[in-house]
């Protein structure tokens, strides 16, 4: 492995360590405005009109009167308002805020205030929704002809629901407006995101706005886009009342039931077989989008991207779909789009195998896609696929064959054994032509007189230790101690745009750029004197430009690489699972930080893991989230992080630094269809399309087992 | 918000601030905390002696009504039975605080040391200023969250009998490996004397509004040979079928059902086939 792996202290190791490191919610209450938002009670409603209580002095309300602006949170689209005026379109969609200096009083304010409302007819169900945002569509080859000489035709649907990211820290913003500028600080993964957001609303130039990271305990997607939303609401109040600060720091509760999670998923496979192979696929994915389009035309574009996995089908015609529904807005959540549909690919591949006779593996290693093959875009698999010598790793490592064939015979006693397999990757970096469209990435070095390096860019450290690779490859690339080389929590005013953190791109694309900064500023060094370089995005010659609306090229300059094994033991008394093992391999390319990226690739496979049967989020008949706690929401504890067995495979990417490739969404997105493969199984059953798997559905199984070994 | 804070150290002041006032037991507080009572005033009953120690005599166990999970855990005196279920409480940070005398008194239908006194035929010391009286555990409930005990009465110790705990098992059905809340526990008690059932006692959590125990239907089975017992089986569980009548919470009740029944089953089918047959 490179040198540049070997690990180091992170960077805001102490800080996080010993208390220091302020997060929004540590900043002094004392002399601030607490903010609470008045939110709507149905999930679909005329407002007739708003009553508020007499204020008492200090007190204030802002609503959609108040925006000095637009009345627009900009995304993607400009569909969600700052407060809702007319029409609320969710249970919670804000509709007002109280602001004053003693939380208690505001929440009794919050109380009092009377909206007349006049019901609409509320949608829940992506079936019945009467709005597609978004309707994509692409195709390859000649999918009729290919099903017209098939031998065999499967069709099959698939559901995954939910997810919420559950990051320690809620949302939370403070916003202050003096001497004519305003300044937004609190926890958020995307500074220009939040400060292009509060431009529109507050109609302020960019030099007027200014957007601080602070601190941020986790995001995992789920603060890219919601952060703009409270930061608008939270500017609008703080310029009615200049010289104050307003804060708005979400409670949990809050932060579960009105905060964008994983879009839930409804996705039909057609799949054509001829002569043993898989020779062409139909297929339509739902995406449940929400009230309003959030990042959801991103989100379908990466799903439907994935939709035929990382096999070689030359036939194919995919349609996407985000729907409108009255519920919560969905967003960004690590692996975005995609875990749902490698989810439905990996599980239809095990089912078709099955059928033919063959082991699942055998048969999916038989349709692999290699370098140098069309991707599902008519792009190129321009680099190796490592897969083949991964799942051997894999397979070794989890003494997979054994263990699958003693388990396939009959089983009896208490626990019933499974395991499964999957494989996957995860396009590295910006869907798209979006990084060169879109971003634009600019980033800058700025070398002090006395040798010492601040690295600028707009990418924020949630957790994922980027203020220490960044400062590795600096460091690195000009043979400097890592202690004179910095990353500070950015700042619209101090730092250039090099874009938002996400897409598991920061590493790969703004850490090539910081290199190459480097390069450039070890070719100009100049002892005792100050200076600037900066570096400007440029996309690889190599790639076959994307086309958006035939959906064709080069979707990702390239691919992050994942395979696992999760092994089952189920109770035949009560249903519940026991993980006995998970074995992973991933491919990140060459690990700036070998224990930083173990300690991603860990955390990545737990949250699959609470994606595939534990963690569960529904909605009642009125549209309300019911899982809006830590004791109705389950998600995995350190005593259910099981025996986790995880592998670096290093395929280099010539165009990242030293090698590296997207790694921070990639270890989510296959552990579903793994851990379901384990299930079906353990539970001598097929045909389980959906997650989250719960104890009663699995003791359904194998009470239906039971009574047939009985016969 | 706590009104007043009393933290008596013995129990004689303890039971006199309860005859004056109207105030909260606080023994741990770990429901307490997060149920939020404004306006309420709370007794803390960690600093008395009388109430945060354990000890035993012939025929019982005496713990203290504060005396927290984590001392459980760490006592030599605690039976295995016992142990198990507190080791699956919560987690550390809980246990450290948590009382089992808590965990009774809060009447809740989840509780896994509850569980273990209702199966163990635990007896309960009530104690006022104007004296005390021992109930049955299966006498202190009235409902869910409600229990017999007076304003001014304090639970002071739990007697748990010793003679029954050696053949004991125990399970807990929750939603993860710690920090999780029984969907369904079991607690099953069994022994055999000279060929003969000579105790059985079973105990399920979370299926109704208290643990349910049916000393009627454990006494089908007792003072039967094994291979009487084996016989009788069916009707034995066919009479649990018919008494429990699970509510639906986070699950559904025939799944409690179904898995109450496959407990049950599935202990006397491995106590009856065991060697260990006198």
């Amino acid at each position: 492995m490179h040198q540049i792996s070997q690990h180091v202290m992170k960077k805001d190791h102490r800080e996080k360590i010993d208390g220091t490191a302020l997060y929004v919610g540590d900043f002094t209450q004392q002399g601030a405005l607490c903010a609470r938002l008045v939110r709507s009670p149905h999930a679909h409603a005329r407002i007739e009109a708003i009553h508020y209580p007499r204020f008492p002095e200090g007190y204030y309300k802002v609503d959609a009167a108040d925006v000095p602006g637009e009345n627009i949170v900009h995304v993607v689209e400009d569909d969600s308002p700052v407060f809702e005026a007319d029409e609320v379109m969710f249970i919670g969609d804000p509709v007002a805020m109280i602001i004053g200096p003693d939380p208690a009083l505001v929440d009794q304010l919050v109380a009092a205030t009377v909206i007349d409302y006049r019901e609409l007819p509320a949608i829940l169900d992506i079936h019945d929704s009467d709005k597609v945002f978004f309707d994509y569509h692409y195709h390859k080859g000649d999918i009729d002809a290919a099903f017209a000489v098939a031998d065999k035709i499967y069709e099959e649907d698939f559901q995954t629901p939910y997810q919420e990211q559950a990051y320690l820290e809620t949302q939370g913003v403070i916003a202050c407006f003096q001497d004519g500028q305003l300044t937004v600080h609190g926890s958020l993964q995307c500074p220009y995101y939040v400060q292009a957001a509060v431009i529109k609303a507050c109609g302020l130039s960019a030099a007027q706005v200014r957007i601080q990271q602070d601190y941020t305990g986790g995001g995992f997607g789920g603060k890219e886009a919601f952060p703009s939303f409270i930061a608008a609401q939270a500017a609008v109040a703080a310029m009615k009342m200049p010289g104050k600060s307003v804060r708005l720091v979400f409670d949990r509760r809050e932060d579960m039931e009105f905060t964008s999670k994983r879009h839930p998923s409804c996705c039909h496979y057609k799949a054509a077989v001829k002569d043993g192979q898989v020779t062409a696929l139909d297929i339509q994915v739902l995406f449940n989008s929400g009230a309003f389009t959030t990042l959801s035309p991103v989100v379908l574009q990466r799903g439907i991207i994935a939709a035929p996995g990382v096999y070689n089908v030359p036939n194919l015609r995919v349609n996407g779909q985000a729907l409108r529904t009255h519920t919560v807005p969905t967003g960004a959540y690590r692996g975005f789009g995609a875990p749902q549909t490698f989810f439905a690919i990996e599980r239809l591949l095990d089912h078709i195998a099955a059928d033919l006779g063959q082991e699942p593996i055998d048969f999916k290693l038989a349709h692999l896609v290699k370098q140098g093959d069309a991707t599902s875009t008519s792009g190129l698999y321009h680099f190796p696929v490592p897969l083949p010598q991964m799942v051997a790793k894999v397979m070794a490592a989890s003494d997979f064959r054994s263990k699958r064939t003693a388990w396939a015979q009959p089983q009896s006693g208490r626990v019933r054994k499974g395991i499964g397999i999957a494989l996957w990757f995860h396009g590295a970096g910006f869907t798209g032509a979006g990084e060169r469209d879109h971003i634009k990435a600019v980033v800058r070095l700025r070398k002090l007189a006395d040798g010492s390096v601040e690295v600028l860019g707009s990418n924020t450290d949630i957790g994922q230790g980027i203020k220490t690779t960044f400062a590795k490859i600096v460091a690195n690339e000009l043979d400097l101690p890592l202690e004179l080389v910095n990353y500070h929590n950015p700042d619209t005013a101090l730092v250039p745009d090099s874009g938002p953190t996400v897409a598991s791109r920061s590493l790969m694309t703004v850490g090539e750029l910081f290199r190459r900064a480097a390069v450039q500023l070890k070719e100009q060094w100049q002892d005792g004197v100050e200076q600037v370089v900066e570096e400007h995005y440029h996309e690889p010659d190599f790639m076959l430009p994307f086309d958006l609306p035939t959906f064709h090229g080069d979707s990702y300059p390239t691919f992050a690489w994942g395979v696992a094994a999760v092994e089952l033991g189920f109770d035949s008394l009560t249903g519940q699972n026991d993980i006995l093992g998970c074995w992973a391999c991933f491919d990140v390319g060459t690990p700036i930080d070998e224990q930083i990226v173990i300690g991603q690739m860990e955390g990545g496979v737990l949250q699959g893991l609470g994606y595939s049967a534990m963690e569960q989020m529904a909605y009642d008949s009125t549209g309300r989230i019911r899982n809006h706690s830590y004791s109705d929401y389950i998600i995995p504890c350190a005593a259910d992080v099981p025996k986790l067995d995880v592998q670096l495979h290093v395929e280099e990417f010539p165009f990242g630094p030293y090698g590296a490739k997207g790694a921070g969404e990639l270890p989510l997105v296959g552990i579903a269809p793994a851990f379901i493969a384990a299930a079906e199984q353990a539970l001598a059953t097929r045909g389980l399309n959906h997650i989250p798997l719960t104890a009663e559905e699995s003791l359904a199984y194998l009470s239906a087992g039971q009574k047939e070994l009985a016969k | 918000m706590v009104k007043a804070n009393y933290m008596p150290t013995s129990l004689p002041e303890a039971l006199g601030l309860m005859a004056e006032e109207e105030l909260i037991p606080y023994a741990g507080g770990t429901d307490l905390m997060v149920s939020e009572a404004p306006g309420r005033d709370f007794l803390f009953l960690e600093r008395i002696p009388e109430l945060t120690q354990i000890s035993q005599d012939d025929q019982y166990l005496h713990i203290g009504a504060a005396v927290t999970f984590r001392n459980i855990l760490a006592s030599d005196l605690t039976p295995a039975l016992l142990r198990e279920a507190a080791a699956s409480i919560a987690a550390p940070a809980i246990r450290n605080t948590a009382t089992l005398g808590g965990n009774i008194a809060n009447a809740s239908p989840k509780g896994d040391g509850a569980l273990i006194c209702w199966a163990a035929d635990a007896q309960l010391v009530l104690a006022a200023a104007s004296g005390q009286r021992t109930v049955d555990i299966a006498d202190f409930y009235q409902g869910r969250g409600t229990t017999i005990r007076r304003a001014d009465e304090l639970l002071v110790e739990i007697l748990l009998p010793k003679r029954w705990l050696a053949g004991a098992s125990f399970c807990k059905v929750g939603a993860r490996k710690a920090l999780a809340i029984s969907r369904v526990s079991f607690a099953g008690l069994f022994a055999a004397e000279s060929g003969q059932i000579a105790h059985l006692a079973v105990a399920l959590g979370a299926v109704a509004d208290t643990v349910v125990r049916r000393p009627k239907i454990d006494a089908m089975l007792i003072g039967k040979t094994f291979s009487e017992a084996k016989a009788a089986l069916p009707d034995y569980l066919q009479a649990w079928q018919a008494a429990i009548q699970p509510i639906r919470g986070r699950v559904s009740a025939e799944y409690r059902k179904l898995v109450c029944l496959n407990l049950i089953e599935d202990f006397l089918v491995e106590r009856l086939s065991s060697a260990h047959n006198g």
